[in-house]
C-alpha cells in the first residue's frame, strides 16, 4: 500500500513538475541553509578550536589591565601594569603543584642579517624557558637553551628551519646553520648571536607569506641587549592534573589580594585561560548557529505553507478523480494516505535537493573562511525528519479534507 | 441465470433541501427488484431522476426514506465507514464521462478496484490484463487516458468496473458522450457480459431505442416508475 501510494504520488509530482518545484522552493532554501549553516557553523568551531588548542588548552595569560581604559595614565602609573620579578616567583612559590612552567616573552625588535649579500628577516624575542612549552614550539635540530644561558643572557638563539633555508638553502644540513655566529641589525644596533638550535616552522600557523620568522633567544640577553626589563604579562601553563578554569580564578583572587596596593582602584588583574575562552568561543558559536538556524526554521514554516497551499489546490484540481476513487471502492483513510504521502514526497524531494545544496554552499563557504569543512551528520538527519514532519504537518488538513469528500459531489465536481 | 434477488428497493425517496424552507423531492416511491443475471434499463427523460437512483443503488448516497437491500445486505443500516468497502465488493461503476484516473495508465486504471480489494500486485496484474484482452484493449494496456479515444476509455472502464468481478454493474449514460460507432460496441460488450458471463447490469438511458435492446425496460418519468415490461425478442437498433 505504502509502495502504490508513493508510486501515485511520484506520477502527480511528475505530472506537474514546475508547480512540484516551486513549491518545494522554501523546502528547499530552508534545509540548504540549515544545512550550510551548521556545516560553517561546525567548521568554524572546529577550526576555531583547533587553533585554540595548538595554543595549548592549559595555558593561562595573566596580566594587569586599566579598569576604564578612557582615563589618561601618569608615568607613575604606568609602572603599576607591570608584573615584577617578585610578583612571578611569589605565584610560583604558591601555585608551585598547579604550575607546570612559566612563559615570559619580550620583544627585541625586527632584524636583519646580511648572509651572502641576502638580506633575511627575523623577529627577536627574548623568552623564558617555558615560552616553549607553552606555544608547543619543537626542535627539529640542535638543543634548547641550558641554565647558564638564561642565567647569564648568553648571546645564543634558536632560529625557525625557514631561517635556515634561508640562509643555508633550501636543502641545508644542520650543521650548516648550528653553532654559526651571526650579525643581526636591530635598528642600527648589532646583535651578535650563536644558533643552538632550529625550530620546527609550522607555515599554516603563523603567515606563510611573510618573509620574517621570529628568532628566539634567552629573556636575559633581551634585557641585557635592550635594557628594558619591563614584564606586563606571562602566561602560566597550568600542569595536566590542574583544571585550568578553576586555577585562573584562584590566580586572579591571589593576585588581586597581593597587588592591593598596585592596582589601587585604576587597574585589575586580569587572568584568561585559553580553556575558558575555547568554551566562550564554543558557546558564543553554538548560540550564532541556533539564531541563524531559527531563520531557517521560519524558511522551513514558510515552505510548509507553500506545500499546503499547493495541496489544496492539486486536491480541488482532482475532486473527480478523488469521487472515481471512492466509487471505486477507496476507504477514507486511502484517500488521506494518498495525499499525506504526495505531500511527504513532496517536502521529501525538496529536502534531499537541500541537502545537497547545503552541503556544497556549506563546504565553498568553509573553504573561502579557511576551514576544513566539517558536515554536521545531525543537521542531515534533522532536515530529513523536519521536512517529512513538514509534508505531514501540512498535508494533513488537505488531505482529511479529500477523505472527507462527498462522492457524489466530488463525482459531480465541474 | 438463477431466480434470486439481488437487490431490492422499496419505497425510495429522496430528497433535497434547496435553502430552508424549500424541500425538493426526486425521487416519489421506487420499487424495484433485480435478479442475479438480469439485464435491465432504466430509461427516462433527462432530469427524471434516473442518476439519483443510480447513485443510491451504486451506495453513492443514501435515500431520504425507504429501504434498500443489495445481497441480503440493508444498506441504510450500513454504517458510513462501511459504504466503500460494500461498493469495492458488489458494484462497479461505468460512468457517461469514463472517469478514468488521469495520468494513469490503462492497466493501473483497471488495477485500482483491485489494489483498495486488497488483492496481490501479481494478481491484480494478471487480472487487468485478462480483462483488457476482453474489451479489445490489451494492446493499450500502456496508453494513459489523454491517448485513448472515447470509446476506448469507456471499455477501459467496463474493464475496470469488471475488475473485482461485481455483483452489478451500473451503466449511467455509458454511450452519452459516444458516436453510434463506438456506442454499439460499447453496448455490444454489455450483452456478451450478460450473456456469456451471465452478469447483473442496470443501464441508465435516455434512449428508448437502447433500452430496447434489454430484456427488462423500466421506464422513469419525474421520479416515478411508469411502465416496466420485459422484452421477449431482443430489438436490435
Ligand atoms: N444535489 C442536488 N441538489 C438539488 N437538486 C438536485 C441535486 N442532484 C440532482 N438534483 C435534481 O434532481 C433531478 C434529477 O436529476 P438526475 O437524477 O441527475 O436526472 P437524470 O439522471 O435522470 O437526468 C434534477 O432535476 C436535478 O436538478
Ligand atoms: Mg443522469
Amino acid at each position: 500500500m505504502i509502495k502504490e501510494n508513493c508510486k501515485l504520488a511520484i506520477i502527480s509530482i511528475k505530472a506537474n513538475k514546475m508547480r512540484a518545484f516551486l513549491t518545494m522552493l522554501g523546502i528547499i532554501i530552508g534545509v540548504a541553509a540549515v544545512i550550510a549553516i551548521m556545516t560553517v557553523g561546525n567548521s568554524m568551531t572546529a577550526g576555531v578550536q583547533k587553533q585554540m588548542e595548538s595554543y595549548g588548552v592549559k595555558n593561562i595569560s595573566v596580566s594587569i589591565e586599566q579598569i576604564d581604559y578612557s582615563q589618561e595614565l601618569s608615568e607613575a602609573d604606568e609602572e603599576n601594569m607591570k608584573l615584577s620579578p617578585e610578583t612571578i616567583h611569589s605565584l610560583v612559590k604558591r601555585f608551585d603543584k598547579q604550575i607546570d612552567a612559566i612563559s615570559i616573552d619580550s620583544s627585541i625588535g625586527s632584524g636583519t642579517i646580511l648572509v651572502n649579500n641576502n638580506k633575511v628577516q627575523v623577529e627577536a624575542t627574548g623568552v623564558s624557558a617555558g615560552f616553549f612549552k607553552a606555544n608547543n614550539i619543537k626542535l627539529v635540530s640542535g638543543n634548547f637553551f641550558n641554565e647558564i644561558d638564561y642565567s647569564q643572557g648568553n648571546n645564543v638563539a634558536i632560529v625557525s628551519e625557514k631561517f635556515a633555508k634561508q640562509v643555508a638553502g633550501e636543502n641545508y644540513k644542520p650543521e650548516d646553520v648550528l653553532g654559526k655566529d651571526y650579525e643581526v641589525n636591530i635598528n642600527d644596533e648589532y646583535l651578535n648571536i650563536k644558533v643552538a638550535g632550529i625550530y620546527e616552522y609550522n607555515q599554516a600557523g603563523g603567515n606563510s607569506r611573510s618573509k620574517s620568522t621570529p628568532m628566539y633567544m634567552p629573556i636575559a640577553s633581551a634585557w641585557n641587549f635592550s635594557h628594558d626589563k619591563d614584564i606586563y604579562y606571562i602566561t602560566v601553563v597550568a600542569s595536566e592534573s590542574t583544571d585550568p578554569v578553576q586555577f585562573s580564578n584562584d590566580l586572579k583572587t591571589f593576585l588581586t589580594e597581593k597587588l592591593t596596593t598596585q592596582l589601587s582602584d585604576k587597574f585589575m588583574v586580569s587572568v584568561y585561560s585559553n580553556q575558558s575562552m575555547i568554551e566562550e568561543n564554543t558557546k558564543m558559536m553554538n548560540q550564532m548557529t541556533m539564531a541563524i538556524s531559527l531563520i531557517a526554521a521560519i524558511a522551513l514554516i514558510v515552505g510548509g505553507i507553500g506545500v499546503m497551499n499547493i495541496m489544496t489546490v492539486s486536491i480541488t484540481e482532482r475532486t473527480r478523480e478523488i469521487g472515481t476513487r471512492k466509487a471505486l471502492g477507496a476507504p477514507d483513510g486511502m484517500i488521506m494516505l494518498q495525499f499525506i504521502s504526495e505531500a511527504i514526497i513532496l517536502c521529501l524531494i525538496g529536502g534531499i535537493i537541500g541537502i545537497i545544496i547545503g552541503l556544497i554552499l556549506g563546504d565553498v563557504a568553509s573553504h573561502i573562511m579557511g576551514y576544513a569543512p566539517h558536515v554536521s551528520m545531525a543537521s542531515i538527519y534533522m532536515s530529513v525528519g523536519f521536512s517529512m514532519a513538514i509534508g505531514t504537518f501540512f498535508g494533513y488538513s488537505p488531505a482529511k479534507h479529500a477523505a472527507n469528500m462527498n462522492p457524489i459531489d466530488a463525482l459531480r465536481y465541474e | 441465470m438463477s431466480n434470486d434477488i439481488l437487490l431490492s428497493a422499496r419505497d425510495i425517496r429522496k430528497s433535497y433541501y434547496i435553502g430552508t424552507p424549500n424541500e425538493l423531492e426526486i425521487l416519489h416511491g421506487i420499487d424495484l427488484d433485480v435478479r442475479r443475471g438480469e439485464f435491465v434499463s432504466i430509461v427516462g427523460q433527462s432530469g427524471s431522476g434516473k442518476s439519483t437512483l443510480m447513485n443510491i443503488l451504486g451506495i453513492l448516497d443514501r435515500q431520504t426514506s425507504g429501504t434498500y437491500t443489495l445481497d441480503g445486505v440493508d444498506i441504510s443500516q450500513a454504517p458510513n465507514k462501511d459504504l466503500s468497502s460494500l461498493r469495492n465488493k458488489h458494484i462497479g461503476f461505468v460512468f457517461q464521462t469514463y472517469n478514468l484516473i488521469a495520468r494513469t495508465d490503462a492497466i493501473a486504471n483497471v488495477e485500482m478496484p483491485m489494489l483498495y480489494a486488497g488483492v496481490s500486485p501479481k494478481e491484480r496484474r494478471q487480472r487487468a490484463i485478462e480483462l483488457l484482452e476482453m474489451v479489445g484493449m490489451k494492446e493499450r494496456m500502456h496508453h494513459t487516458p489523454d491517448e485513448l479515444s472515447g470509446g476506448q476509455k469507456q471499455r477501459v472502464a467496463i474493464a475496470r468496473a469488471m475488475a473485482n468481478d461485481p455483483d452489478i454493474i451500473l451503466a449511467d449514460e455509458p454511450t452519452g458522450a459516444l458516436d453510434s460507432g463506438t456506442g454499439r460496441l460499447v453496448m455490444d460488450i454489455f450483452h456478451e457480459l450478460h450473456e456469456k458471463q451471465g452478469k447483473t447490469i442496470v443501464l441508465i438511458t435516455h434512449s428508448n431505442e437502447l433500452a430496447a435492446e434489454t430484456p427488462r425496460i423500466i421506464t422513469i418519468s419525474d421520479g416515478n416508475i411508469i411502465s416496466e415490461r420485459n422484452n421477449d425478442g431482443k430489438g436490435v437498433a
